[in-house]
């Protein structure tokens, strides 16, 4: 086992870890703070596989922006910042949804061949030019959704609405 | 390419300027209250119209016989059967001398019909609708004047219809008008059916004898040498039931026998209405086809004994019921249905010109009554003629605009009506001798001369003559109509005058005149062209100028100087006045024939869809109603139910696409 | 040169998928929800991720079409939360709670 192998096996522990840890926490503040190590743990995956760029969009984007609106949401419609999340039982139906799915897409997943193989790293400029020139619609795309959720997110929330 | 040339080319912008109006009234509306509500906008392009019209027509006169067709293809089918070389549908212009009469006719009666309006029609609401389908009007009816091959003409014939429809219903909160609207339009389409089904038969006829015409779009200016190639007997029977389709066609929108009824009732549309479209032009269209059947397609010789019966009864059918109609509108309303059948009968006796002349004749002196009746009716509020009475000293114009029509519409010497209506009966009487079956019409329409002036002298005398009015203070509260009213008066009465004898002057006889040119008509036809006949049957005449004089005498003696002629004592008079005043229970036996005939057959489709269809649906309904009763549980209205639901069908659907799909097409034996 | 096991890569992102539709269907909290369905992208993130790292597994995609979808995903998970967080302050305002069994007024 190589020292890279190591390294995803731990991370990638982490992240399952921190996930279950998130949803299942009583503190609300603690899902947030288990949800930001779990944004960092995935980072430190993108960095792992020569994706230097995702990873630092990863920790600003995640880590930073998201986990911070995600606290400032329970903030402002909470009176006391500190208070215990009563868990509701875990359903049949949902667990065995979850259970469903992950054994599905492993059998399906299984079919193909596994195995070891070298990671393809790109160049960041080439990547950078790729997603101005020859992906730009996704831009264009990504850009309409950001102005039509600016546009939904400002009439949800705006004054004297019943 | 001189001036006159180059103007033929653009004879598309002659029913552009109304459609150009009809936009802009259309969708400005109200906005344009300060134009008496799009009024005036629909007189300016009427008017530009008209000169354009006009230009088109001196152009006509200078070079006698020209023939420009501008056209573009609009699709063509490829060769199949029946059509050897294809069949192209092609739009475009046709002018012609026939085409540039009828632009002067219908430019001319639709601008000063539009500066009627403006004063007849200023105290009614509704008025961007009214101008608006008025000048959509005017660009279907020169849309049909200026079509150069069948299928655009029956387009903008139907148009025609609907803006008819759309016109007599103008007042449709009133369910007379409302139900006159839908009469009008369902009467008519019974012909524009079987026209439309001529078309076809004509179509496929001559794609056999000249395929090259079938491949250029059955142009008008190709036309009649098939007709011609076809040679008599060759496939006569279905040519005479094409032609006789088309008069079925024509007679419905010429309201003649048996489909007239719904003229009459149009009336109950505004009377600019009926004098723009239910006496000049549309009504005229019926004619107009009579005239491009016979100059460009052929009537074989039994239709053209059709067209003379239908067209010579149905002159002293319409006649005598005038006579005993109260309501001046109405009363004109026959007079243009027996005149409409003047024209009917000459087309069919083969002088489609002299028919011809009769419409532009009877268009003017038509209009100008219709416009002198409106006049009236503008200043009195009723269309009773019994209520009427010594209006001539209140309202001199139109009084005096009245009576040139009414002398026109007689043919009394030198109006307008005595040359036209005279040609028809001395051409008739001249193919009396080869065709001696067409006597009983003639006798007909000789003796519609009489009743003519009758009924429209009636009419005079008991509007505007004798002392004061019978109903007590209507006279008194009578005025002259505005100068918008005048002038439209005034000009159709000046060419209810003169405009009969414009036909001596040779430029405007050689409108009559198609066959000058030989490219266009490579057999030369029987044409009699309009101002021959009357100069050389002088006796002809004196008999229906006799006979039309006769029948202003007895108007007077009846109905003269106020007086009031009681009903006949005998029973049968009584009982013909019973009858004509029923309108022969034409409108009764229409209506028993769609109660005991259409009745049951709904009967029998009330039963299929009560029990047959409604059970079917019933049953489905109760079976889904069942259904969704058991469904409805499901709906929580919590959002992670949903989500639960969607992420289990997900699942389902690819265990059904990568394992369930590939074992059944595998157990089925497929690759 | 890394050398890394596909089919650890794989694992856990169908781990993380898992929870996340886990978390979607049992919590109540919108909040929670929400974080539930940003633990769904990150999974559908890294797989293509995945796809651009081993770029021969992909019949669909070449390696910067993943990258590149990843970056517009990560834009996309970012205006997501956004949303949510104006829906979280909507329903609180009118509801009082932020509980989404609360807000079932698509109830039959």
């Amino acid at each position: 086992m190589s020292l890279e192998e190591l390294a995803f096996l731990v991370l990638a522990l982490v992240a399952v870890a921190t996930a279950l840890l998130a949803l299942f926490v009583r503190e609300l503040v603690h899902t947030i703070l288990w949800i930001g190590v779990f944004f960092v743990d995935l980072s430190a995956i993108y960095f792992l596989i020569d994706a230097p760029f995702l990873g630092v969009l990863q920790l600003g984007v995640y880590a930073g922006a998201v986990t911070i609106l995600l606290l400032f949401g329970i903030m402002v419609t909470r009176k006391r910042i500190f208070s215990r999340e009563a868990i509701t039982g875990i359903g049949a139906l949902p667990a065995a949804l979850a259970v469903a799915t992950f054994v599905f897409l492993a059998l399906v997943v299984g079919e193909f061949p596994g195995g070891e193989q070298a990671i393809t790293s790109y160049n960041v400029t080439d990547l950078s030019q790729a997603l101005f020139s020859q992906f730009g619609v996704y831009l264009l795309l990504l850009g309409l959704v950001m102005l039509g959720a600016l546009a939904g997110a400002i009439y949800l929330v705006r004054e004297g609405r019943e | 390419m001189d001036f006159w040339t180059e103007l033929d080319q653009w004879a598309l912008l002659v029913p552009l300027f109304p459609a150009l109006a009809f936009v802009i009234i259309g969708s400005l509306g109200e906005r344009l209250k300060r134009f008496e509500h799009g009024g005036w906008v629909a007189v300016v392009f009427a008017g530009v119209s008209m000169v354009l019209g006009f230009l088109i027509a001196i152009g006509e006169m200078l070079g006698p016989g020209t023939y420009v067709d501008v056209h573009t293809t609009w699709f063509t089918i490829p060769s199949s059967t029946g059509f050897p070389k294809g069949f192209s549908l092609v739009m475009g212009t046709l002018v012609d001398p026939i085409s540039a009469l009828m632009l002067i006719v219908v430019t001319l009666v639709g601008f000063v019909v539009m500066l009627y309006s403006i004063g007849y029609m200023h105290r009614d609401t509704g008025l961007p609708r009214y101008y608006a389908i008025l000048s959509l009007f005017l660009t279907a009816m020169l849309g049909v004047v200026l079509a150069d091959n069948l299928l655009m003409f029956f387009l903008f014939w139907e148009l025609v219809g609907v803006c008819s429809y759309f016109l007599i219903g103008f007042y449709y909160a009133k369910p007379s008008a409302a139900s006159a609207a839908k009469q009008a339009f369902i009467v008519t389409r019974v012909g524009d059916v079987l026209f439309l089904a001529g078309i076809f038969i004509y179509f496929s006829i001559y794609a056999a004898v000249d395929p090259n015409w079938a491949a250029s779009g059955f142009l008008f200016t190709n036309g009649n040498s098939a007709f011609l190639n076809l040679g008599v007997g060759v496939n006569s029977n279905l040519l005479t039931l094409a032609g006789l389709f088309l008069l079925a066609g024509a007679a419905g929108k010429s309201a003649q026998f048996p489909l007239d009824s719904w003229l009459p009732d149009a009336m109950e549309g505004p009377t600019t209405v009926s004098a723009l479209i239910h006496a000049a032009t549309m009504v005229a269209a019926g004619v107009y086809l009579l005239v491009i059947g016979s100059l460009f397609l052929g009537f074989t010789s039994i239709d053209d004994f059709a067209i003379v019966a239908i067209g010579g009864f149905t002159t002293i059918w319409a006649a005598s019921m005038a006579c005993t109609h109260t309501d001046i509108k109405r009363v004109i309303a026959y007079s243009t249905v027996s005149q409409l059948g003047y024209m009917v009968l000459a087309v069919g006796a083969g002088f489609a010109m002299v028919g011809l002349f009769h419409l532009y004749t009877q268009a003017m002196f038509k209009a100008l009554l219709f416009l002198a009746a409106g006049s009236v009716i503008h200043a009195v509020t009723t269309q009773d003629l019994f209520k009427m009475g010594g209006l001539r000293k209140k309202m001199r114009y139109t009084a005096f605009a009245f009576l040139a029509g009414a002398f026109a519409l007689s043919g009394i010497p030198p109006f307008a009506g005595y040359w036209s209506k005279d040609d028809i009966l001395s051409s008739l009487y001249g193919q009396l001798a080869i065709h001696p079956e067409y006597w009983p019409f003639y006798l007909m329409a000789l003796a519609t001369v009489f009743l003519t002036s009758y009924y429209i002298f009636r009419a005079y005398f008991l509007a505007f003559e004798g002392p004061t009015s019978r109903e007590p203070g209507l006279a008194d509260h009578a005025h002259e109509s505005p100068w918008v009213m005048r002038v439209p008066m005034l000009i159709l009465s000046g060419m209810a005058i003169v405009g009969g004898m414009f036909v001596f002057i040779p430029g405007f006889a050689s409108l009559f005149d198609p066959a000058l040119t030989s490219a266009a008509f490579p057999v030369t036809l029987p044409l009699n062209i309009p101002p021959s006949y009357p100069l050389i049957d002088i006796e002809l005449s004196a008999i229906s100028v006799v006979l039309a004089v006769l029948g202003i005498l007895v108007a007077w003696r009846l109905w003269g100087n106020g007086r009031i002629a009681p009903l006949p004592k005998s029973q049968p008079a009584r009982a013909m006045h019973h009858l004509l005043a029923e309108r022969y229970y034409m409108k009764r036996a229409y209506d028993w024939i769609a109660a005991t005939g259409a009745y049951s057959v709904a009967r029998g489709a009330d039963f299929v869809d009560r029990f047959v269809i409604d059970g079917t649906v019933r049953g489905f309904e109760r079976t889904f109603a069942g259904l969704s009763q058991r469904m409805r549980k499901i709906q929580t209205g919590v959002v992670s139910d949903y989500a639960a639901y969607v992420i289990a069908g997900l699942i389902a659907l690819f265990v059904i696409v990568l394992f369930v799909a590939p074992w059944l097409v595998s157990k089925l034996g497929g690759g | 040169m890394t050398t890394l096991s596909i089919d650890g890569f794989i694992g856990l992102s169908i781990a993380l998928l898992a929870i996340s539709i886990f978390g979607i269907l049992t919590r109540r909290n919108f909040i929670l929800l929400l974080i539930s369905v940003e633990i769904g992208m990150n999974a559908a993130i890294l797989n293509f991720l995945f796809f651009a790292a081993f770029p021969n597994r992909s019949p669909f995609f070449d390696g910067l079409q993943g990258q590149s979808i990843a970056i517009v995903l990560v834009g996309l998970a970012a205006t997501e939360v956004a949303v949510g967080l104006a829906i979280v302050l909507a329903l609180n305002r009118l509801k009082g709670t932020i509980n989404v069994a609360e807000a079932s007024s698509l109830r039959e």
